[in-house]
């Protein structure tokens, strides 16, 4: 157990360091969500970026795909307390589409809505950060349907629930509105170094 | 302005009951729906804007496309939105 939480006996001392507190390490990458996996037609999925913007956006797949991309390696933490580390994650960084959009200044909030109703919230700052992309590639491949296929928001800093999958809009907002977890009782911020995993401690 | 009268506490009482028996968190969440919405059609509660977004998304959690299973986190889902219902059931 104790070999579990520190994330096993195979880590090297700089990657124990690396795994937040109440985290054990894992190779694999679970797959959690609720409901469905949705079916998405790239034909006509669009992505939507809209609120507190002087730009307001849709673009298509192609569009997407024509963006300037990134990549990003990094560890990634959910709060079921799983941790992965040295993940390599690639789309467009978060900063091309907020410079198309020309956020307005009282913009300080994000939600990103996606299929099925789900959202999740973030304060800009947390969202407006260099390792943050609209990820639609893990590992070199396209991510798996259950993974977030065709699109997945990425925000390594926060808790997994925060990178969104099957990502459709981002909405800017004057003030926080909490998304579908954070409603219920997971943290608003979501701090995996804080462990800062349920709003009720 | 919450719900009154022996129907709204016959509702609650029903609803609350459900949420306490043991099984599987989906299927409790399931029964709730379907006594919440002949409660909201009788109008023995009100369908308050808190409780049309818990029982939206407590819809999507359970939404099963044909073919497939529902994901891992469906049930943690229903348990969570149902606590919040019953927080906020005698607003209703």
């Amino acid at each position: 157990m104790i070999d579990r939480l520190l994330g096993g006996a195979k880590l090297s001392d700089e990657q124990k360091r690396r795994v937040p507190p109440g985290q054990y390490v894992t190779e694999k990458f679970p797959v959690l969500h609720y409901g469905s996996v949705p079916r998405t037609d790239l034909a006509t999925w669009d992505f939507r970026v809209y609120g507190e913007v002087d730009n307001p956006l849709r673009f298509t797949w192609q569009e997407f795909k024509a963006f300037p991309r990134k990549q990003v390696h990094t560890d990634i933490h959910c709060v079921t307390r799983w941790t992965k580390l040295d993940t390599d994650f690639e789309g467009v960084p978060i900063q091309h589409v907020l410079d198309l959009a020309r956020l307005r200044s009282d913009a300080r909030f994000v939600v990103a809505h996606c299929e099925q109703g789900y959202t999740t919230n973030l304060p800009l700052d947390v969202l407006d950060d260099d390792d943050v992309l609209l990820a639609d590639t893990f590992a070199g491949q396209p991510l798996e349907p259950e993974h977030g296929w065709p699109l997945r928001l990425f925000v390594p800093k926060r808790y997994f629930w925060k990178s969104a999958k099957w990502v459709r809009g981002l909405e800017f907002l004057a003030h926080d509105q909490l998304g579908f977890w954070e409603r219920y009782g997971y943290s608003n911020s979501a701090d995996p170094w804080k462990e800062e995993r349920y709003s009720d401690g | 302005m919450s719900s009154t009268g022996e129907a709204a506490d016959t509702a609650r009482v029903e609803v609350r009951a459900i949420m306490a028996r043991k099984g599987h968190a989906v299927e409790l969440a399931r029964q709730v729906e379907d006594r919440l919405d002949e409660a909201f059609a009788s109008g023995a509660l009100v369908r308050t804007p808190f409780l049309a977004q818990a029982l939206d998304d407590l819809d999507a959690a359970l939404d099963l496309e044909a073919g497939q299973k529902l994901g891992g986190k469906s049930a943690e889902a229903s348990r969570f939105i149902l606590r919040a219902i019953d927080g906020a059931l005698d607003e209703a």
